[in-house]
């Protein structure tokens, strides 16, 4: 489902025309002008929570980018080893990696299977970074697909309508009826047997693919209505009277104008493309084993480890809510930021 | 100038879905007897005339449904454990625990067949008095028509079992013939001859096949999962609810047939569909569902709990017919070489698969399961299968000279079977070859892995459960050079050895009766393909036997070959 | 008016059409080893066999016929699912009290409580209270439904013993049985929804507190809360039905697959799951379709609905 917030301000009264209170300071002399991004970057600023998270969020994808010196420097275990047979020293007792009733062992809260082990006796922790990595990069990678074709098609739509919006609009319209999970699934499953072009089945970049293909419509909506107004604007006219070619116009006049739009969409969609990375993994059309992401992890553990091993859910699942999370707090408060009183039209 | 939302618009719709609900819940449970199917008649007839006296009902849960309850199509352990009580062959398996419930007894005819012209004829007559559970009197034409609508659905043995064995059956499959030659019939004095292309050693046994049991003439030659055929067994199968549930009801018309050796049943049985194999033990340890099914494992967590709390209703048997083994194609790199074989079977760390198995592994180095006659009493000849030579299979992979080699190992989605896989990829990578892991869904990997044209896949894994306790079944179909097949293949590692293939054309043509003749010539076939390491068996699988404590666990038949015999289920 | 619906109406029917032709083509044509001959045939088939399936289910045949075949077994009732046998309608039926109840039940708390959590973080803008439920739209948009599922089974059914397991019960078998068992499920559901619209609501209440009727209804000298009650969240819900409906037809149509699959409730949803693991084209696109309809003509309801309360709307179009 559409999880594209239609918020207006969220905490603190929004201060409008700060711009202009400032301009209008000294008597008969009109002070340096703030740019709007400053602005939207000073008011950002303010916003400690936004902030927070946002750092939060950076502190995860830095840990992940690290997953391997952790694993080599402190775990000394890699993500795939299957250490089945194998024991670890908790507490002064030697224990079980895995049980011979097949159970794992939970955090120990120690460089060795700080998280637990899985399975297939292999480091939680150390998977939950390299994971982190495949998650993260699978979101990145759609949110670009997602918000450079959904842009460049609302762009030539609305820009150039008629024939060619009739098209994309009504492309777009089927893309959109078809739920997201279910789209997913049906493109996810085939591909993932098929692959694509050069790409393998279970190359992680499948996912990827599939998943900014089925957010396009999101962005599209709102680009396109966007356009379709600007293209009316004076600015426009006068371009056009200037003999600049339709590509120009569309580059240089009105895509800088849809830039805030875009950089407020970008988190939303990047945390709703790890969250459907999450759900088809856990379907069987997303990330396949054996490779490794938060959603594989997560489906294991339910699949598995319910209730002998929870630590197999609760931990990677932890992460993932809060990875999405801060994306999306730091979203919001991006979005006030950028216009307090701005309304991202819920795009049905 | 606004109007206002009535909230009542959001009411409307609620209240008139709520009204949806109540008639899809009505309809959808009497679905099933309104089907039109000509069956449906006889079995909402019987089901309200089935006797809710003696046994009482019981509730089973399985975590993987039938592949269908359609006896021409089904050949899942799900739909036998159910069927061969409802759909009696010409002959049918003694109702006994261990080696005794693999003997054959005359089914539906007076006696077991009579073998003769070398092995080629098989002929039987019918017992006197047969009806099937709609009332209808069973011929012996019948029979014909059974094996032929078996064929037209098609039926997944069919192609082993009966097209090539019976004169006739492959051009009636292949639609140049409109009934199959080689079984002739005499409804007046009930006797049927069936001829064969080759003598077949255990046809006895495929006889016995639920998906061979009779059925009436004339029945749609179409699948019917809601509405199956009658047959003739203690049990009948009614109110089918698809994927969700299904009820296994004592045939009122049974006992009067008086077939000695095959009881009438006790109890009627509600089995649910259920997935959640965690949940489902529970419920049998709760007293809250009565019969867990045999084919689902007990998981790990709760295997300590269950064997304290419920220590006089729970034992991990050895059905003794079935392997876990690993596949190696020898018609590729790296397994084209013994000594790589070899790296595999010598470093396999049995332990560690077992674990993954929650422990109900029992480590095996030889292919024929100990309860098939012809399983080895020698040692094994790699070392005793435990925890693996990990050094030495480094050593063996080295000398082989296929060091480095890549190899993509085939999966399938469910656990253990996955997390198998998964150990075994590592297993490889650690041994030097470059090996990758490729995950397929259960439904269809056989099929999948049987491209051997196509695909080739070069190692992965593989189970076999006895079709029947005859080593043919388990040769002829997986390590004969003839069985290779471009599609739909068994023999996943395209092993072609004329040794295998004259042994098992030789033994193969011996009667399951006089196996013991011919056993310790099978245990050397099977201790030379343990020594070329042509499969990497790892283990036989211990089932669980594990009911609620209303029944009486001691009553209990557990057949070696279809798990719970239903029929002895009866409450304290 | 009437012509608004019927255009609606027919641009959804040709959505449907398309969409299930792409369903359609992604299963026969991109699967290279989905040919289904081969999966029905079973394990140990001759090729013999295999071409005989071939021609009785028609797969040799070209693909548009095939998928005329296809759309008009289902719509007739006459959709055979390849591997089970099962008739694709009646699969489905057998679903839909549990998918139904699921969405029902769901929907009405979901609705309730974003009400209720919208409004009251619009009245508290900016004060604790707000935050507090904002945080917790934030924890709800950001949480997969399945594991929220996971964890509720654990620590309420495994540890607590206060509800089963999963499965479902049905209304007509057991009152207490059916509510216990979706109980969980509703929530589960729930959750994502509520987060996402509560901040709707929230933001949409705030922006009508500027416009130019609440202005006028203060200065009338009604008090703030009949103002806000009487005016800002009447016109606020609007938007809130509208998403509503779209996004309960899209779970009657197997859209909460992941909530289904965690509870194991074996409705529409699930069935959608186990026909993809199994490559069951033809139930698929049966979902795929009822899902279609479901979205088109409940889409359309609100549409309608919501035409009919606000003029606005109407004259636009």
């Amino acid at each position: 489902m559409s999880v594209i917030s239609g918020s207006g301000s969220s905490g603190g009264v929004a201060e409008l025309g700060e711009g202009f209170d400032a301009g209008f300071e000294a008597e008969g002399q009109l002070p340096p002008g703030v740019g709007p991004w400053r602005l939207a970057w000073r008011r950002l600023r303010r916003n400690r929570v936004a902030m927070g998270f946002g750092l939060l969020f950076l502190l995860i994808v830095i840990l992940c980018l690290l997953a391997p010196v952790y694993s080599h420097d402190i775990a000394h275990i890699g993500p795939d080893v299957n250490n089945i047979t194998g024991t670890v020293r908790v507490g002064g007792k030697v224990e079980d990696v895995v049980s011979l009733t097949g159970i794992p062992i939970g955090p120990t809260w120690t460089s060795h299977y700080f998280f637990g082990a899985d399975d297939n006796g292999r480091d939680v922790a150390v998977r939950l970074l390299y994971g982190g990595r495949t998650s993260l990069e699978i979101g990145a990678v759609a949110t670009l697909i997602t918000m450079i074709i959904g842009t460049l098609l609302g762009l030539i739509s609305g820009y150039f309508r008629g024939f060619a919006d009739g098209l994309l609009s009504r492309a777009n319209d089927v893309v959109w009826a078809f739920p997201a999970v279910l789209l997913g699934i049906t493109i996810g499953t085939v591909l993932n047997i098929h692959g694509i072009g050069p790409l393998h089945g279970t190359n992680a970049l499948v996912p990827a693919i599939v998943i900014g293909f089925v957010y396009i419509p999101y962005v599209f909506r709102p680009v396109r209505g966007q356009v379709l107004t600007l293209r009316e604007r004076d600015f426009v006219d006068a371009a056009r009277q200037q003999g600049l070619s339709d590509w120009r116009i569309m580059m240089s006049e009105i895509l800088p104008n849809l830039s805030s739009t875009i950089v407020v969409f970008v988190p939303l969609i990047l945390a709703n493309a790890i969250l459907l990375e999450a759900g088809l993994t856990y379907l069987g059309a997303g990330v396949q084993p054996p490779n490794a992401s938060w959603g594989t992890m997560i489906s294991d553990g339910i699949n598995n480890d319910i209730p002998s091993a929870f630590h197999n859910v609760l931990i990677p699942g932890i992460m993932l809510v809060l990875a999405v999370m801060s994306i999306n707090i730091f979203g919001d408060g991006l979005r006030d930021a950028l216009d307090p009183r701005s309304k991202i039209r819920v795009a049905r | 100038m606004k109007r206002y939302v009535r909230p009542w618009a959001g009411a409307l719709l609620a209240a008139s879905a709520a009204l949806a609900i109540a008639a899809c819940g009505s309809s959808s449970s009497s679905s099933a007897s309104s089907s039109s199917s000509s069956a449906a008649a006889s079995s909402s007839a019987s089901s309200s005339s089935a006797p809710a006296a003696s046994g009482g009902t019981v509730t089973m849960l399985m975590g993987t449904a039938p592949q269908s309850l359609d006896p021409g199509l089904d050949y899942t352990t799900q739909g036998s454990e159910v069927n061969w009580l409802v759909y009696t062959g010409l002959t049918t398996y003694a109702h006994a625990n261990g080696t005794a419930g693999t003997q054959l007894i005359p089914g539906l005819c007076t006696a077991l067949p009579v073998i003769s012209d070398g092995g080629k004829t098989y002929t039987c007559t019918l017992r006197k008095g047969l009806v099937f559970s709609n009332g209808k009197p069973v011929v012996a034409s019948d029979f014909t028509y059974t094996v032929e609508r078996a064929v037209k659905i098609p039926w997944g043995g069919s192609g082993s079992f009966i097209t090539p064995v019976i004169a006739g059956a492959a051009q009636y499959a292949a639609g140049k013939a409109k009934t199959i030659s080689g079984i002739t019939t005499n409804d007046a004095t009930g006797k049927i001859t069936i001829h064969l292309t080759a003598p077949y050693g255990p046809f006895d046994n495929v006889l016995a096949f639920p998906s061979l049991g009779l059925i009436p003439a004339g029945f749609p030659m179409k699948v019917e999962p809601t509405s199956p055929p009658p047959g003739d067994g203690p049990y009948m199968v009614t109110n089918i609810v698809p994927n969700q549930s299904f009820s296994v009801v004592r045939n009122p018309r049974w006992a009067a047939q008086n077939i000695p050796g095959i009881p009438d049943g006790h109890v009627n049985i509600n089995v649910k569909i259920s997935p959640n194999i965690q949940a489902n033990a529970l419920a049998v340890l709760n007293n809250s569902a009565d019969i867990f099914d045999w084919a689902d494992t007990i998981p790990g967590s709760l295997l300590s709990q269950i064997q304290s709390q419920a220590a006089n209703r729970f034992r991990m048997v050895n059905l003794g017919g079935s392997t876990y083994y690993i596949f190696l194609n020898v018609t590729e790199k790296p397994f084209s070489s013994q000594l790589a074989r070899e790296a595999v079977v010598t470093g396999l760390n049995q332990d560690a698969m077992s674990r993954l198995g929650s422990g109900t592994l029992q480590p095996a180095c030889f292919f024929l399961p100990p309860d098939v006659p012809g399983h080895p009493n020698a040692p094994c000849p790699y070392g005793t299968p435990g925890l693996g030579n990990l050094a030495k299979a480094k050593q063996l992979v080295k000398e082989s000279g296929m060091e480095g080699q890549p190899v993509t190992v085939w999966s399938e989605t469910r656990s253990p079977r996955q997390q198998w896989m998964t150990y075994y990829t590592q297993f490889l990578n650690s041994i030097g070859f470059h090996a990758t892991q490729k995950v397929i869904a259960d439904a269809t990997y056989f099929t999948t892995i049987g491209e051997s044209k196509a695909l080739h896949p070069q190692t992965g894994f593989a189970d076999w459960n006895q079709d029947f306790p005859n080593p043919v079944d388990f040769y002829g179909v997986l390590l004969d050079g003839h069985a290779i097949l471009p599609q739909n293949n068994e023999n996943f590692g395209q092993v072609n050895d004329p040794y295998i293939n004259a042994q098992v054309a030789k033994l193969g043509q011996v009667p399951t009766t006089e196996l013991s003749k011919v056993a310790s010539q099978w245990a050397a076939l099977d201790e030379y393909v343990a020594r070329k390491a042509y499969v990497a068996v790892f283990g036989y699988q211990k089932f669980p036997e594990f009911t609620s404590d209303r029944i009486n666990y001691g009553a209990l038949v557990f057949q070696p070959i279809y798990g719970w015999d239903l029929s002895s289920f009866e409450l304290k | 008016m009437v012509r608004f619906i019927v255009r609606r109406l027919l641009v959804m029917i040709g959505l449907l059409i398309v969409i299930s032709m792409f369903t359609f083509a992604m299963f026969v044509l991109v699967l290279p080893n989905g040919n289904p001959a081969a999966l029905l045939a079973g394990r140990l088939a001759t090729p013999a066999e295999v071409h005989l399936i071939d021609v009785r289910y028609g797969f040799n045949q070209p693909i548009y016929i095939q998928y005329v075949d296809t759309m008009k077994n289902i719509f007739t009732g006459q959709a055979y699912s390849y591997q089970s046998g099962f008739n694709v309608l009646s699969e489905i039926r057998a679903g839909m009290p549990a998918t139904l109840s699921l969405a029902i039940g769901a929907g009405i708390i979901w609705l309730a409580t974003s009400i209720l959590f919208g409004t009251i973080a619009a009245v508290k803008a900016g004060k604790y209270a707000d935050r507090v439920l904002t945080v917790l739209s934030m924890i709800g948009v950001s949480m997969p439904p399945f594991f929220f599922g996971a964890v509720l089974i654990y620590y309420v059914a495994y540890k607590l013993n206060i509800i089963p397991i999963g499965g479902y019960v049905p209304l007509t078998q057991s009152v207490g049985g059916w509510f216990g068992h979706l109980i969980a499920p509703w929530i589960t559901l729930s959750i994502l929804f509520i987060g996402f619209y509560s901040r709707v609501l929230r933001s949409s209440i705030l922006d009508s507190i500027n416009e130019d009727y609440v202005r006028t209804a203060r200065a009338k000298g009604l008090s703030e809360r009949q103002v806000l009650i009487r005016h800002s969240l009447r016109n606020s819900l609007i938007p809130i039905f509208s998403l509503w409906g779209l996004d309960f037809a899209q779970v009657i149509g197997g859209g909460a697959i992941l909530t289904e699959t965690v509870f194991n409730l074996h409705g529409v949803g699930e069935l959608a799951r186990d026909s993809i693991g199994r490559l069951d084209t033809i139930t698929l696109m049966a979902i795929v379709i009822l899902t279609g309809i479901a979205v088109v003509v409940i889409g359309a309801l609100v549409d309608v609905l919501v035409a009919f309360l606000d003029p606005r709307i109407r004259l636009q179009a």
